[in-house]
């Protein structure tokens, strides 16, 4: 007669190697099922020992044993009601310690254990030595073996254990002792227990008494019957709160993790260093109490470098194609649909093109701050900075946790504002969706770009930086002065940050990032910013009068500019009083994006229309285009890589005694970047102070219409009517500082 | 004598000024994945709050135009006091956003 079969069972952490195992033991002999009633895989495999017919069962992946989750149930139930004959506990041999507590659990459940020590390679590698026989002795005789479950090493040793473990009848695992209050209610409930026939034949007694001192839920539930049972559990539990000061739960787990401490105390030797990896080496500098924010700030001065020069032949190609090809496509196009010179060319031409065009040539700008940033962010130090500034942020009174929902505004405003649920208590929430506006979004950025083209050349880099740190400076100046008056409340409590260790960043997540970004980018030119070009172009195609005609009317006399015109006066103190830069900032309030798009219709509108009879002239041929199109894109491609590499000595140039300004090791870095027709406009209109005047208004008016409408969402009607007029007081205060203050110290010539 | 799981807790009460839990870890002398586990259980109990600094964000329908541009940012820990927020209101118009990370 064949042997009656055993169950075994494999427990185990998640990510332990535990599945591995369970493979090299079973082979193919597996059955992949789900567990009864759940949605959890259930894996059963087979082996044979000396005709000894094994059935092991690969328990799901989980911490501890206690009732938080679906698979800790299945487990706990599983050794409970099937009884195996061991539990083959596979540990992670360089994580010893925090395996181990769900090892003592099994360990309550009276259980007899196998300990599987895989990855021991690992461990060894890291500098662990691990006793095996110290171990096994802590554990009360239970059999430690060193595992790899990838390369097999150890499976004939668990296999051995394994018989011999079933051979045993009367095993005697290693017990928990708990301190005397916790052991004396543990009595005392025990034969209560015992009394109960039903309860000792499905549970130990020792073991249920001890989940009903922790009151655990799932135990609770069950024990529904047995009120009394349930009653002096609580009551032992409110003994020894009373005589410890603490709950039982807390002196039960705590016991567990004594019971560790002793176990690898005698079985675990590491080196002293173990404790501090290569990530804590580093964040002693990156995130230093003094260096913490220079090193934030020099970084980020990189960044805006990068985004400043190494798009800039991108963004000259992308204008290229749209203001060449693009356009004498769509005007030949017309032109053979016998649409010359109609309103719709002008619609299409100096409304459409132009205007989603003259936004959409930033897509290679935005690409470069977004692929900078997931650089930082894949690596793990974008999290240190948020670390690094809260240092910044409590010093002056606020709340550091304010400054995670601010680094979420670097990228758009409107998940910035959400991002303010996190933070505990509603006058933070609402403090700190003042500040989130005030931060650089990628919206802005066009703005900055084109103004630090147009008035300051390869300098552009140093403006975009600048607005990044006023916009940080405005922010953290308004909190201050909100948390001193409106929104004062206790101190905050300080939190504890789960920093992820640095690595090289992958690639791939970092393009996926970059790409979904730009796209998003991409996709809000197609909708709203369309949107929005097309009523502009309506509105300067009106005339203001009855003497103009439609669409034959100088844009100044439009509906749009006369609009303008009234309100730009409230700008005249700030330097740009002209109509053209107060009818940009009226329809930027709808998205900071489409600043630009109007400047370009008001600007380089009139130029495409000579353009356009230019073309009717001479057109160039389609294979004309095309080779333009393909030439100055590899012309681009090329000038990109030689950006790249001068970005060393550039950013070498600005340390004191070092003048590498000449340095250009591929020949791009000295030249001038030719400014294109918008750019050229813009310096007829604004002198570089007002220019610099304009940009601070952008950067610290209301963002875009989303924002009011997430901010009104999150914060009521009344909160920000107050927002917007206090961020428009603070922009127009800013601009004024900016031009008045400038024109004091003589740079307004 | 208070438990070591007390004085991890302690710990979080009584600190002045922000840490990461590898700098906690050394500091208490304990293994950070065996103060991860006594962070959780804390957490399991109420007295701590797990914190997804960027997972708010995309939880409304207003913020999902956004939920490309979540900084990938850290979790963290804090003390649960009196004005602890309830859960973020599930969003309404369905479907999921992708958050980095």
């Amino acid at each position: 007669m064949a042997a009656q079969s055993i169950k075994i069972a494999l427990a185990g952490n998640p990510n332990v190697g535990k599945s591995t195992l369970f493979n090299a033991l079973t082979g193919s002999h597996q059955h992949v099922g789900n567990w009864p009633g759940k949605t959890v895989e259930k894996k059963e495999g087979r082996l044979h020992l000396d005709g000894q017919d094994v059935i092991v069962v690969d328990l799901p992946g989980t911490y501890s044993l206690t009732a938080y989750s679906i698979e800790e149930i299945i487990s706990r139930d599983f050794i409970i009601n099937e009884r195996p004959g061991a539990v083959i506990a596979v540990v992670d041999a360089a994580n010893l310690e925090r395996n181990l507590y769900l090892v003592t659990q099994v360990l309550e459940l009276e259980t007899p254990v196998i300990l599987a020590l895989n990855m021991s390679d690992i461990a060894r590698n890291r500098g662990l030595s691990i006793d095996p026989q110290k171990l096994s002795r802590g554990l009360n005789g239970a059999p430690v073996i060193e595992t790899v479950g990838s390369s097999g090493i150890g499976v004939d040793a668990l296999k051995t254990a394994i018989r011999q473990t079933a051979a045993v009848a009367d095993q005697r695992p290693a017990r928990i002792v708990y301190s005397e209050a916790l052991e004396n209610e543990i009595a005392q409930l025990e034969p209560a227990i015992r009394a109960v026939p039903a309860l000792v034949q499905q549970y130990r007694p020792r073991w249920l008494a001890i989940k009903l001192l922790e009151a655990d839920e799932d135990i609770l539930k069950r024990l529904e019957a047995h009120p009394t049972l349930i009653a002096a559990g609580h009551a032992g539990s409110e003994r020894i709160e009373a005589a410890t000061g603490e709950d039982a739960e807390t002196l039960i787990t705590d016991a567990r993790y004594n019971f560790i401490g002793g176990l690898v105390s005698e079985a675990l030797v590491r080196p002293r260093e173990i404790l501090e990896t290569t990530s804590d080496k580093l964040d002693h500098v990156l995130t230093h109490r003094l260096y913490g924010v220079p090193i934030f700030l020099l970084l980020m001065w990189v960044v805006f470098q990068i985004t400043a020069n190494v798009s800039a032949p991108l963004l000259n190609w992308v204008d290229g194609v749209i203001a060449g090809p693009l356009t004498h496509w769509t005007i030949g196009l017309l032109s053979a649909l016998g649409l010359s010179g109609s309103w719709i060319e002008a619609l299409l031409v100096d409304g459409i093109i132009t205007g989603v065009g003259g936004v959409l040539v930033f897509a290679p700008v935005l690409m470069s701050l977004y692929l900078a940033i997931g650089l930082l962010e894949d690596s793990g130090y974008m999290a240190r900075a948020a670390f690094v500034m809260d240092r910044v942020m409590r010093a002056i009174g606020l709340h550091g946790k304010s400054f995670l929902p601010m680094l979420v505004g670097f990228g758009c405003t409107v998940p910035a504002v959400y991002a303010t649920r996190t933070l505990e208590n509603e006058s933070d929430r609402k403090l700190t969706g003042f500040l989130v506006t005030f931060m650089s979004c990628g919206a802005r950025l066009p703005v900055y770009v084109v103004m630090g083209a147009a008035f300051f050349g390869a300098q552009g880099g140093n403006l975009i930086f600048a607005m990044y740190l006023l916009g940080i400076a405005v922010a953290l100046t308004t909190g201050w002065a909100l948390k001193k008056t409106v929104y004062r409340n206790k101190p905050p409590q300080p939190f504890v940050m789960e920093l992820p260790p640095y690595r090289a960043p992958r690639l791939q997540t970092v393009w996926r990032q970059t790409w979904e970004r730009t796209s998003s980018f991409i996709r809000k030119a197609g909708t709203i910013i369309l949107a929005t070009s097309i009523v502009i172009w309506l509105l300067m195609a009106l005339p203001a009068t009855s003497e103009g005609r439609f669409n034959d009317v100088a844009p100044g006399d439009s509906v749009f500019g006369t609009v303008s015109q009234i309100t730009a006066p409230i700008f005249a103190p700030a330097g740009f009083g002209n109509w053209q830069a107060s009818g940009s900032l009226i329809t930027g309030f709808i998205a900071k994006e489409v600043v630009v798009g109007t400047m370009s219709q008001i600007f380089v509108g009139e130029e495409e229309a000579l353009a356009v009879e230019d073309l009717a002239a001479a057109p160039p041929t389609f294979i004309e285009d095309v080779t333009f199109i393909g030439t100055s894109l590899l012309e681009a491609a090329v000038l990109t890589v030689q950006e790249i590499v001068n970005i060393v000595p550039r950013t070498v140039n600005i340390i004191p005694g070092i003048n590498l300004a000449e340095a250009d090791f591929l020949g791009a870095g000295g030249e001038v970047e030719d400014t294109g027709a918008l750019e050229s406009a813009l310096t007829q209109v604004f002198s570089p102070l007002a220019a610099v005047a304009f940009t601070v208004f952008v950067l610290l008016y209301t963002p875009c219409m989303v924002t009011v409408a997430a901010l009104r969402h999150e914060f009521g009607t009344r909160y920000t009517l107050y927002q917007i007029a206090y961020t428009f007081a603070i922009a127009w205060l800013g601009a004024v500082i900016v031009y008045q203050g400038g024109l004091l110290l003589g740079w307004g010539v | 004598m208070a438990s070591q799981l007390s004085s991890v807790l302690d710990r979080f009460v009584n600190q002045s000024a922000p840490v990461s839990i590898s700098q906690m870890a050394r500091e208490m002398q304990i293994e950070p994945g065996v103060l991860h586990s006594m962070i959780d259980y804390w957490v399991r109990k109420g007295r701590l709050r797990e914190v997804n600094s960027g997972g708010e964000a995309c939880t409304s329908c207003g913020g999902k135009s956004g939920c490309p541009f979540i900084v990938n940012l850290p979790r963290y820990y804090e003390v649960v006091g009196e004005n602890t927020p309830a859960a973020a209101p599930p969003c309404a118009c369905g479907g999921s956003c992708h958050t980095s990370g």
